[in-house]
């Protein structure tokens, strides 16, 4: 467990395509051993693959990687961590149906020499490493499967902190973690044994309160390297999106008095607490929230993919008794949902740009009841203007198209089907910022239209920019409700964080 | 805002989506076309062999013999087209055929109208089927292979071992009739063909079931049907059996209770060297027919040579599983890259797009 | 307050559920039901208890059970094997093509058919590990290239397995423990010795969760071609004792196991979508399947109807699972 200190990771020209994509294009990176350097960059931006990079999982196509002085280039996990550089992922690599203690020491397990493992030496080992790293309070014994999401990731960290003799790469690790005492305990324990510690997270108070350095990634290339004790939070955030932060005008609402469009009365269940709220014709309502506070649940259940356990949901006044999206479209004026995952929930690969737009209204666009690629196309061409998307990529297969090219044909289908009232959760996540302008006009369009909008996002300025009224989820609850006058960042930010520092494992 | 900048990226980009998107039609053209080439090079070679192979009757036998197995895999390409498999097909067609012969063949010939309940109890069986798999959450490998054998054990209780009875009129009528010379099951195939093909490419129910295929999560999301679309390709796979059953009858003018047997394997070889993705999504009829014809002809000339059984048999199982390496996507996307890196003018430093973290 | 409320909360399940799902998947319910099955057995036949019919019914088990067994492997690894039966079907007509009298030769037999299943296991081991093809599609082809294998080793029912073989695999040690109770009896032993090795705690991370096995360091390649391989070897086995039970070859004797053994493993509370389950409850599944058929004989159930039952015990068998694992997953 000891690193000798001064030594350093560095790496220089990293470079990653899968096939037509590349997820990285030149990334250069050092970190230094009792530093901790933190990674910032937007959605898309190349972190995920750096870090799969430094950890051994992806072989990058160019560039090279020294470690205290000698060629670092892992091919798996297992020669990462013989370098002695671990990562805790951020989609956790725990295995559920393993015990905590048979996860800490995966794949090794310690077997005697005819491979055979002792569940007493497991177990004994696996509580003595949880103890060095300030879990003592977990079963080794337990199921990881039937622990929460919280304490998970904290063994997912013990497991990386054990591993991590020169490098430790911490990949989010806070995206379920309330409270942060803990982890920073742990790093600073690692920091002053002399680690090497890279650091990713988007909120940068945290990055600020653990980090000296950091490195800033934009569409795949290293931007820069700064002492954040010197750069502002403006200076961040222009590296990472590439301009500086510009106010724009706010849309005057025209919100329609009289019978609400979406009303919500008492919506328990799912994680949600008594969840009331209205939404007019013409009005655009935004969600605010940190990670995981009931947004998916909330939009999840209007949308008809959750049944409502507890209270109602009205549309123009009558109580909503559908089952699934597809009878939502259909329910009274409509209700149209916009899918979190792109890739999961949204596009159909295989599928042209035109089929996915024009899929919820097919019937309609057949003839003698046969569809060609021609009908198909020349319906998908309004909603695909709507949206300003070039018509010429309707022919192409989704699949092909650029993320912020699938997320325009989405938005347009959205739109497209008709319904009075669009759920739309975080619309421009991961896309570029010509995509968010069309997609934001979009939106602006259909309210002053009359349509109304529930909307999530997880970048703030968005809200403060589109939203009339804002709702502020907290642990599944309306924690606050801001009007259009209330709604500024640091507002939205205190609220967020509800009362910091509360959790229940 | 847009930046001429951004633009250009954009451009590159969907250049090089015009390739990516010529290789995934390529992906089934390519193996459709393949597999006819195939056909008719093998035979014409056919007639190096043996001067009675390769000539038109040789075709005749094969568009006749092939008719059960593309009609059959119609039903079959549309369970695997959304992701399943339906391993009752056997069952059903024997079922087809011993209810044909039955109640059809033995008591009144003439009523064709009786087939149409033949047919309906087959698609019963494929609705259980599909209950089973849509409601019940019962993997559609499990499903259909227990529905194989409560059916065959059915059969067989009910013919008491030894079925009897005749083939209908209509039964015969269809398979060994002839129109301005030409065989009755080619025209009724070809038939067949195309409707199946427009069904599959151009129908909305067909659109619905490439959407489920794909990703069932975002087609839900979209409005399809889901439930309905994922349980009609098993009551269209078991119409489809039991309408080969009553072929076969026609064919062999009766029916026994192994009559279905050969004809599984085959059924799910030929979808998949036609090109379609075992996973789903991916795939189009006339792929499966090239790939029913392929196996047909492959059958016809080692019988013709006078290879055993077991050989014709290890041969269809290899050309199963070179279409299935051939077919990968990774290779596909290999070969793309390697076109691609061969073509200067399209070199990677302008593509900037990336892919999600 | 807790900030894990979400809805998207994984696999969470309280202590009640999980004893039961132990109680499933460990096997327990399974063997109650066995034996209550086998008490109506006594009842309809007063001879049941005899240790003949003991041995017969172990005898007739056999087969099935070790396929079932070697399926097993596969499907914790989140897989399917129809290779099986193409491979009983090459073992069984090899030994009734090419008989070797004597302990030695069946020595050397069952070492032929551990080799033969082990090979084709190994092929699929390769086709699905470093191919990535998919597993139903992969041992599809397989067994359809088995199938042809068997067919031209022998074309039609025939031969003789040795006498050997016959006799001493289908007897009783001083009259009382049938001999292939005790082949299926130390299988289950080694897999109890292997689920505790490294190889088999990877084997179930795997059919968890793959890419976090993959992120942990676990070698998910050769773990998964280790599984196809043991699978292969254990249906080269279940085509020894087949052999051994018929006396006699067929080229597709195979085939009616491989429904059956699907049958067995979901009846044993091996979830399809992998990850759990066991050897030893396979094996009393395969149990049950085959004492149901003795069962419906002794009833006076006309023998045309078995394949009735045993398709709708193995719905049932699947759609408890099914429902047992949604109900796990809610909690």
């Amino acid at each position: 467990m000891s690193g000798n200190p001064g030594f350093e990771l560095q790496a220089e020209g990293l470079r990653k395509s899968y096939g037509a994509t590349v997820a990285l294009e030149h990334a250069d990176i050092t970190l230094r051993a009792g530093e901790v350097h933190a990674l910032l960059g937007e959605n898309g931006a190349g972190k995920s693959t750096l870090v799969r990079i430094l950890s051994g999982v992806t072989m990058p196509d160019a560039g090279h990687m020294i470690l205290a002085g000698q060629t670092y280039s892992p091919r798996s996990i297992m020669e990462a961590r013989e370098s002695q550089v671990a990562t805790a992922f951020q989609e956790l690599s725990l295995v559920p149906n393993l015990s905590v203690a048979e996860n800490v020491l995966l794949p090794g397990l310690h077997a005697s020499r005819l491979g055979f493992v002792s569940r007493s030496a497991v177990l004994a080992r696996g509580k003595e490493i949880l103890s060095r790293h300030g879990l003592d309070r977990i079963d080794p014994a337990a199921e990881v499967g039937t622990l929460p999401l919280s304490e998970r990731q904290r063994i997912e960290i013990a497991r990386a902190l054990e591993n991590a003799g020169r490098v430790l790469i911490l990949d989010e690790p806070t995206a379920s973690l309330s409270e942060t005492d803990w982890l920073f305990e742990q790093i600073e324990k690692a920091r002053a044994r002399g680690v090497a510690i890279l650091y990713i997270s988007h909120r940068l108070a945290e990055v600020r309160q653990i980090c000296t350095v950091a490195t800033v990634l934009r569409n795949g290339r290293s931007i820069a390297t700064v002492s954040l004790s010197d750069a502002t939070n403006d200076d961040i955030f222009e590296m990472m999106v590439g301009r500086r932060v510009e106010e724009r005008p706010t849309r005057t609402a025209t919100i329609a008095s009289g019978e609400p469009r979406l009303r919500v009365s008492g919506l328990s269940g799912h994680g949600l607490k008594d969840i009331s709220f209205e939404i007019h014709p013409g009005e655009v309502l935004g969600v605010a929230a940190l990670e995981a506070q009931g947004q998916q649940a909330l939009f999840r259940t209007l949308a008809g993919l959750l049944p409502v356990v507890e209270g109602k949901v009205e549309i123009d006044g009558t109580r909503a008794t559908y089952k699934g999206p597809r009878q939502a479209m259909r329910f009274a004026s409509g209700i149209s949902y916009l899918p979190e995952e792109r890739k999961v929930e949204g596009i159909l690969p295989g599928l042209t740009a035109a089929t996915n737009i024009v899929l919820p209204f097919l019937p309609r666009i057949a003839r003698m009841a046969l569809l060609g690629g021609r009908n198909e196309k020349a319906a998908a061409h309004e909603p695909a203007d709507n949206v300003e998307m070039d018509r010429r990529y309707l022919a192409f297969n989704i699949e092909n198209l650029s993320g912020g090219n699938q997320q325009k044909a989405l938005m347009g289908r959205t739109l497209a089907t008709g319904a009075r009232t669009l759920l739309l959760f975080d619309p421009t996540r991961g896309v570029d910022v010509g995509t968010k302008q069309s997609i934001y006009a979009a939106i602006r369009r259909f309210a002053d239209s009359g349509g109304s909008v529930l909307f999530f996002s997880s970048e703030l300025p968005e809200i403060v920019q589109l939203s009339d009224r804002c709702l502020v989820l907290y642990g599944g609850r309306i924690f606050r409700t801001f009007s259009r006058d209330e709604i500024n960042e640091q507002q939205l930010v205190a609220a967020m964080i509800g009362h910091a520092g509360v959790e229940a494992a | 805002m847009t930046t001429a900048s951004e633009h250009q990226m954009e451009q590159a980009f969907n250049q090089t989506g015009d390739h990516r998107r010529s290789e995934r039609i390529s992906r089934e053209t390519i193996s459709a076309i393949a597999v006819a080439i195939l056909c008719v090079a093998m035979l014409l070679g056919a007639r190096f062999i043996s001067p009675s192979l390769g000539s038109w009757s040789q075709v005749e036998t094969v568009l006749v013999l092939g008719s059960f197995l593309i009609v059959l895999s119609f039903g079959q390409g549309l369970v695997i087209l959304t992701g399943g498999l339906d391993l009752s097909l056997p069952a059903v067609i024997t079922l087809g055929g011993i209810l044909a012969t039955n109640w059809v063949g033995a008591t009144d010939p003439g009523a064709w109208y009786l087939l149409g309940a033949v047919l309906l109890v087959c698609a019963g069986v494929g609705l259980v089927s599909a209950i089973g798999i849509v409601w019940l959450h019962i993997p559609p490998f499990i499903m259909t292979l227990a529905m194989s054998i409560i059916v065959s054990s059915a059969l067989l209780g009910y013919t008491r071992g030894t079925p009897r009875g005749a083939a209908p009129d209509l039964a015969l009528a269809l398979m060994k009739s002839k129109v301005l010379g030409m065989p009755m099951p080619i025209l009724f195939v070809i038939g067949f063909v195309i409707l199946g093909a427009l069904f599959q490419s151009r129908s909305v129910p067909g659109r619905y079931l490439y959407a489920i295929g794909t990703n069932i999560h975002a087609a839900r999301i979209a409005g399809v049907p889901v439930l309905l679309v994922q349980a009609m390709p098993y009551v269209i796979s078991a119409v489809c059996a039991g309408l080969v059953g009553i072929m076969l009858v026609g064919y062999s003018n009766g029916a026994t209770l192994r009559m279905g047997d050969d004809y599984l394997l085959p059924s799910i070889a030929a979808v998949v060297i036609g090109g379609s993705s075992i996973l789903g999504g991916r795939g189009n009829f006339l792929g499966t027919v090239g790939g029913a014809l392929l196996l047909t002809t492959l059958g016809t000339i080692i019988t013709a040579i006078g290879l055993q059984i077991g050989w014709r048999t290890i041969i269809e199982g290899a050309v199963v599983l070179i279409a299935l390496l051939l077919l990968r996507e990774e290779l596909f996307q290999k070969l793309g890259q390697y076109w691609r890196s061969s073509q200067p003018a399209s070199e990677s430093g302008s593509i900037t797009r990336r892919k999600g973290t | 307050m807790s900030l894990s409320t979400s809805s998207v909360l994984p696999r969470h399940s309280t202590p009640m559920a999980n004893a039961f799902k132990r109680f499933v998947q460990g096997g327990s319910l399974i063997l109650v039901t066995y034996l209550a099955l086998y008490a109506v057995y006594g009842v309809l036949e007063p001879r049941a208890l005899q240790p003949y019919a003991i041995a017969a019914l172990m005898n007739n088990t056999a087969p099935l059970a070790l396929a079932a067994a070697g399926l097993t492997l596969v499907v914790i690894n989140r897989g399917f094997d129809l290779s099986l039966a193409g491979v009983i079907s090459i073992c069984n007509v090899v030994l009734a093509t090419m008989p070797m009298d004597g302990p030695g030769g069946a020595l050397l037999s069952v070492l032929l058919c551990i080799l033969i299943g082990g090979f084709i296991g190994a092929v699929n081991g390769v086709l699905v590990g470093w191919f990535g093809l998919q597993s139903i599609a992969a041992t599809l082809a397989t067994m359809i290239i088995c199938q042809g294998i068997a067919l031209v080793i022998l074309d039609a029912p025939g031969g003789y397995v040795a006498e050997w073989i016959v006799y001493e695999l289908t007897d009783r040690l001083w009259g009382i423990i049938p001999v292939s109770g005790l082949v299926v009896a130390a299988v289950v032993c080694l897999w109890l010795i292997v689920r505790r090795t490294r190889f088999g705690i990877s084997l179930y991370a795997i059919g968890a969760d793959e890419q976090a096995a993959a992120l942990s360091g676990v070698n998910v390649i050769r773990v998964r071609f280790g599984a196809y391989l043991l699978a292969g070897a254990l249906y080269g086995l279940a085509g020894f004792m087949l052999s051994a039970q018929t006396a006699t070859g067929n080229p597709t004797s195979g085939a009616p196991l491989l429904l059956l053994s699907f049958a067995a493993v979901a009846l044993g509370g091996t979830s399809l979508a992998g990850g759990s389950g066991g050897l030893f409850a396979t094996v009393i599944g395969a149990a049950t399947l085959t004492l149901l058929q003795k069962v419906l004989f002794s009833a006076g159930v006309s023998s045309f109807y078995t394949g009735m039952f045993q398709g709708i015990v193995l719905i049932l068998a699947v759609v408890f699972s099914v429902t047992m694992s949604r109900i796990g997953a809610r909690q």
